[in-house]
């Protein structure tokens, strides 16, 4: 009997030690000569892959940034640190963390999370607690209508995401011989911030061309399965297939049109690349649209990873599996560079300070210039259109960038 | 120490600790927040759940249902909801101080009023399910309540709606909210004590016992389980309304309506604390919430196992929760051994069910 009781009470004491342990000294910002950055971002949870992605452009920043001699700022050299957490994917848990950085951890930078609902839950915390965040991973347009202030995004916002296939699909139909009128989509969102965003994006340049919408259904909340989608597709025939549904999406989707044998003169799905669909389905997915924030086939350049080529060969010496480099790894990268580029013009470590110079940035990076407007976006980047062609992804539009035709109708090798 | 100051002590060291946490750790504000919410939840939980044998996995419907609900008032009173959620909270609507409070302030009571009538209309239909089929069938209701609302365009869909920012200080909101939730969850705490103790605590206990019996005996079972799980949703929609406005932006399926996360996590406190007592509930949701932010913390990567191995150590080894556990090795030090005296003066016919009695005295008493 007692030696129950005495292993109760160690237990409530050792729980009781564990919390004591947990809200313990508060670490500062700046330690010694490392600059710690916060950031809670998806290790677990539906955005894992590419929270995953994020994390690794992030540490790929750091390392380089370090290893080309750290952040120098008043006159003394500083190392770059990235303290992490977890936040299952859910802005239920992002909402937590954000207080955990600033208020137990001292921390005074932030770098953001992935996806725009946990960016949304994010930015009215670092907000009021004046605390600058540069993310790469929320693209949300609505994130840059609520006169924030202190975020700082370099990535294009998400309506400009899948819009281009639009305008391509009418140029293609005009080629043939219609009208863009004529052309009929089909389309399948994820109900959340960003797909919902992007659909508005496409909404808004269907009703433009006048086309017809003869699908509009939403993925379901776990993106295991669309085939009810591919079905009345198959039935219905449409000129044009738009798909946004994060990674989970996309290889759910690829997945199925390789099953179904889903047969749709364009098909154009966002995060191809994250999703590894190459790799995974082979020829079946040959000629998807895919847009993209990066592709390292641009002719980018920056001090920091040479040019945007260079990095995508860093970045696959660096980390195994990707056959090709993700953009959410890219631009994680490339708000990595933009802190740094921050603390040097700020020679500060105020954030006050801190958040004037992020609002002058100005920079040419591998992953493209990046200068802020007042509401906090990146308007100096371009999102490009790559086509999936023999297993390699080829920008097909805007046509400024365009390094290959666009194949029309979409054809798959054996079908 | 008279029995009547030990009594007491732990419900004044409860009340103290409450008061006292954010002034001692002014930085962890937040995380307190969220316990005391944790543990509204267990106690919300275990009314229907410990205390009459109901398992419902789906009471984080009525969180969801107030959250929405105290938004769509906070925005209703001053904007058009359509318009606001139109473009996913992509219009900029400023919220002077006295609009916020005003909108908060009904929004709350909306939001617990409004829990409480869905969670009327729901018993009618459910509570003629029992055992898993109770359970599965309230899984459902939460988890197509959450579908609904994501394919409801009025509240913004899946994209959500990005809540009125608090006008204060950062700091000023952290204690704001840490006062309403613990204020609410103290609230309740002691109503159900008030409760358990008289004549509803014992309906209660016959229900869970036996149901048709305690129905042939006159009890009208069907009134109890629709007023306890009213009493549960009424502050569990409170709670949403609160908990929406602390995240600051809500969607249907990970912040309203998280079933597999808040949904079951509820269910496991209340079986680690101990299910079907007072204090149970309270302290495992403590254990559980300290638990969790420690290993999210020290243990990235193995948080889940951890939390995994967690709930089954707590299944195999303590499966009436740790109360339970305690009360049955040790019955005199919850003055058990008192009342058995006087109980055998009263019913010498005590060996005939003593565990079983005396876990009813226990919870009784409490």
């Amino acid at each position: 009997m007692s030696k129950h009781l005495k292993f109760l009470t160690a237990l409530a004491f050792g729980v009781a030690a564990a919390g004591l342990v947990a809200a313990g000294p508060a670490s500062a910002k700046v330690e010694g000569d490392t600059i710690i950055i916060g950031s809670a971002i998806s290790f677990t949870g539906k955005y894992s892959t590419n929270g995953i992605h994020a994390k690794n452009g992030y540490d790929l920043g750091v390392k380089r940034v370090n290893e080309m001699g750290g952040v120098k700022v008043g006159g003394k050299v500083y190392k770059l640190k990235i303290k992490y957490y977890d936040d299952e994917s859910t802005p239920l848990r992002t909402a937590q963390l954000a207080e955990r950085l600033i208020k137990q951890d001292g921390i005074k930078y932030i770098l953001g999370p992935y996806s725009s609902a946990t960016t949304k839950a994010m930015a009215p915390i670092t907000e009021k607690y004046k605390i600058p965040m540069v993310e790469a991973e929320g693209a949300s347009r609505s994130l840059f209508t609520q006169g924030y202030k202190y975020i700082f995004a370099v990535l294009s916002t998400s309506e400009q995401y899948l819009a281009s296939s639009i305008a391509l699909a009418a140029e293609m139909a005009k080629k043939a011989g219609k009208k863009p009128s004529d052309v009929r989509v089909a389309m399948a969102f994820e109900n959340d911030p960003f797909s919902l965003d992007v659909r508005a994006g496409v909404m808004d340049d269907i009703k433009k061309f006048g086309m017809k919408i003869v699908i509009d259904d939403k993925l379901p909340r776990d993106l295991a399965d669309m085939s009810a989608t591919l079905t009345k597709v198959k039935a219905l025939k449409p000129d044009l297939l738009v798909i946004s549904g994060h990674s989970k999406g996309a290889a759910t989707a690829a997945r199925q049109i390789k099953e179904l044998k889903i047969d749709v003169p364009m098909i154009a799905i966002t995060h191809c690349e994250a999703a590894k669909i190459v790799k995974l389905f082979g020829a079946a997915t040959n000629d998807f649209l895919c847009p993209t924030q990066w592709a390292e086939t641009l002719s980018y350049k920056g001090k920091y990873f040479g040019t945007a080529a260079e990095y995508d060969k860093l970045f696959k010496a660096t980390y195994d599996g990707y056959r090709n480099v993700p953009y959410q790894a890219a631009q994680a990268s490339a708000a990595v560079l933009v802190w740094k580029d921050a603390f040097e013009r700020a020679n500060s470590f105020d954030t006050e300070k801190l958040r004037q110079a992020l609002s002058e940035t100005n920079m040419k990076t591998f992953y493209g210039d990046i200068r802020f407007a007042p509401e906090g976006n990146n308007i100096a980047k371009p999102m490009v259109l790559r086509q999936i062609q023999d297993g390699k992804f080829n920008v097909v539009a805007p046509s400024k960038w365009a390094s290959h035709k666009v194949n029309w109708p979409r054809t798959v090798p054996g079908m | 120490m008279n029995t009547r100051l030990r009594r007491t002590l732990p419900y004044a060291g409860l009340l103290i600790a409450g008061i006292a946490a954010p002034f001692l750790f002014p930085d962890y504000t937040f995380q307190f927040t969220v316990l005391w919410v944790m543990i509204l939840f267990a106690l919300t939980w275990d009314i229907l759940g410990g205390q009459m044998g109901y398992n419902s996995l789906g009471n984080i419907a009525f969180f969801g249902v107030g959250m929405y609900i105290c938004a769509v008032v906070q925005i209703g009173l001053y904007y058009d909801v359509a318009q606001y959620t139109a473009s996913y909270g992509a219009v900029k609507v400023e919220f002077t101080a006295d609009q916020y409070f005003t909108g908060l302030a009904v929004g709350l009571i909306a939001a617990g009023l409004g829990a409480m009538v869905f969670s009327i209309i729901l018993g009618w239909v459910v509570f003629g399910l029992r055992g898993p089929y109770f359970a599965i069938g309230t899984l459902g209701v939460a988890l197509s309540a959450g579908e609904l609302t994501g394919a409801w365009d009025y509240v913004g869909g899946g994209g959500g709606i990005a809540l009125p920012i608090y006008p204060g200080e950062p700091d000023d909101r952290s204690l704001f909210f840490y006062v309403l939730s613990f204020t609410l969850t103290i609230i309740l705490f002691f109503l159900l004590r008030w409760i358990y103790l008289g004549r509803f605590g014992l309906a209660a206990n016959a229900i869970r016992d036996d149901e048709e019996k305690a129905e042939g005996m006159g009890i009208h079972t069907m009134r109890y389980k629709t007023v306890g799980w009213a009493i549960a949703a009424f502050f569990l929609g409170i709670s949403g309304a609160l908990f929406g406005n602390m995240i600051g932006f809500i969607e249907p399926l990970e912040v309203a309506f998280p079933t597999v996360t808040f949904g079951l996590f509820m269910v496991v406190m209340c079986l680690l604390g101990g299910r079907g007592t007072l204090w149970g509930p309270v302290i495992g949701a403590t254990l559980f919430h300290t638990f969790k932010e420690v290993t999210w913390i020290y243990l990235l990567g193995w948080q889940w196992v951890a939390l995994g191995a967690l709930i089954v150590v707590s299944v195999v080894f303590f499966q009436q929760g740790i109360v339970g556990w305690v009360k049955e090795k040790w019955p005199e030090k919850f003055g058990i051994a008192v009342d058995d005296r006087a109980l055998a003066e009263t019913d010498p016919d005590l060996d005939e069910a003593p565990s079983q009695r005396l876990r009813r005295q226990t919870e009784a008493a409490q």
